[in-house]
């Protein structure tokens, strides 16, 4: 492959993210310029759509809520029928910062991996997220060692980029809600490549998020069962 | 206290549900999210199966006789939640499919 006929594209799920939306893709055009970029708005009903459009952004809105699963796969079927060669996911909320899409792109390409993650705990710089969720990620990390061999620092990190087998998995087949560290067992599971490279992030700029704390508990146990059961799937 | 035949009997019938369960997980026929409630009920039943004492305990409680009835009881009670955990979720499906197709239209429309 050569280096200038890669085509690259960013993948942003959004909903309701009226305040950042606007500064997530400037920051793109500014920093990622190599990528071309889509976002998906996920049926938002603040003024998401409207922006998006009265800037003449590259968006697909969708007719109904699909949650964060079926948004982000909608990315990765543009991407897998647009004919890119790279797809990778970043959040809309400010959270992942487009500079480290360059170096995940080079790490992907020079060493001939399938998906690279990037992970706030290889470091330990910028921000950590809380105690509690801490404990959450790394119980997962510890479960995905246990199951499949491999060490996964940050398997709920949303930042992931990936080549095109991938992208083709995932547009087939991609969990619905609070898919990454589910998604991650299964490419796993394929015996394909996944690294993990440190990034920075940053705490998210407005907005709420995805998890609040009275979904933690139904979030635990049910990525808990899918990675188990994503563990006795054959392929 | 509970016999251990229908202890036996509980437990079987538990295991295989929860086996034909995971099974049409791993196979995608069914979705986690929908399935789960089921997961749980089988395992709180199996739980409760395997150490009678905690039933002989809610039994007392509940002031019901015979411990096994406490645990039909308990069966019944989640079977009720699930269905109308379906219920809602059918609610909100066909809210959902009503909004795409008026969507398709407005769009072929133009």
């Amino acid at each position: 492959m050569r280096k200038t006929a890669l085509r690259k594209i960013i993948i942003i799920p959004v909903y309701n993210e009226e305040e950042n939306i606007e500064s997530t893709v400037e920051s793109i055009q500014k920093n990622a310029l190599d990528f071309d970029y889509i976002i998906i708005n996920d049926c938002s009903t603040d003024r998401t759509r409207k922006i998006c459009e009265e800037n003449g952004f590259n968006v697909i809105n969708l007719p109904i809520n699909l949650g964060i699963g079926g948004a982000v796969q909608t990315g990765y079927r543009y991407a897998y029928e647009q004919g890119y060669d790279v797809a990778v996911q970043v959040d809309g909320d400010g959270q992942h910062d487009p500079k480290f899409l360059e170096k995940m792109a080079e790490y992907l390409k020079e060493n001939d991996v399938d998906m690279v993650i990037g992970s706030r705990f290889i470091e330990k710089k910028g921000f950590q997220s809380s105690a509690a969720r801490r404990i959450g990620i790394s119980f997962f990390s510890i479960l995905i060692k246990i199951l499949t061999g491999k060490k996964i620092t940050d398997p709920t990190s949303g930042l992931r980029m990936v080549g095109r087998n991938v992208m083709d998995i995932f547009s087939k087949d991609y969990p619905r809600d609070y898919p990454e560290p589910e998604s991650v067992v299964a490419i796993l599971r394929r015996n394909l490549k996944v690294k993990e490279i440190p990034v920075i992030m940053h705490e998210r700029a407005g907005g709420v998020s995805s998890i609040s704390f009275k979904n933690s508990v139904y979030y635990m146990i049910k990525v808990t069962f899918a990675i188990l059961i994503e563990r006795i799937r054959k392929y | 206290m509970m016999d251990i035949k229908i202890q036996l009997i509980i437990g079987v019938i538990v295991v295989s549900a929860l086996a034909v369960i995971v099974n049409m997980i791993r196979k995608k026929r069914l979705e986690l999210r929908y399935a789960l409630a089921w997961l749980l009920v089988g395992i709180s039943i199996l739980i409760l199966d395997c150490f009678p004492y905690l039933i002989n305990w809610l039994a007392e409680q509940f002031g019901i006789a015979d411990p096994v009835n406490m645990l039909f009881f308990l069966g019944f009670c989640f079977s009720l939640m699930i269905i109308f955990v379906l219920t809602v979720a059918v609610s909100r499906m066909s809210i959902r499919i009503k909004q795409m197709a008026q969507e398709i239209a407005l769009h072929e429309k133009g």
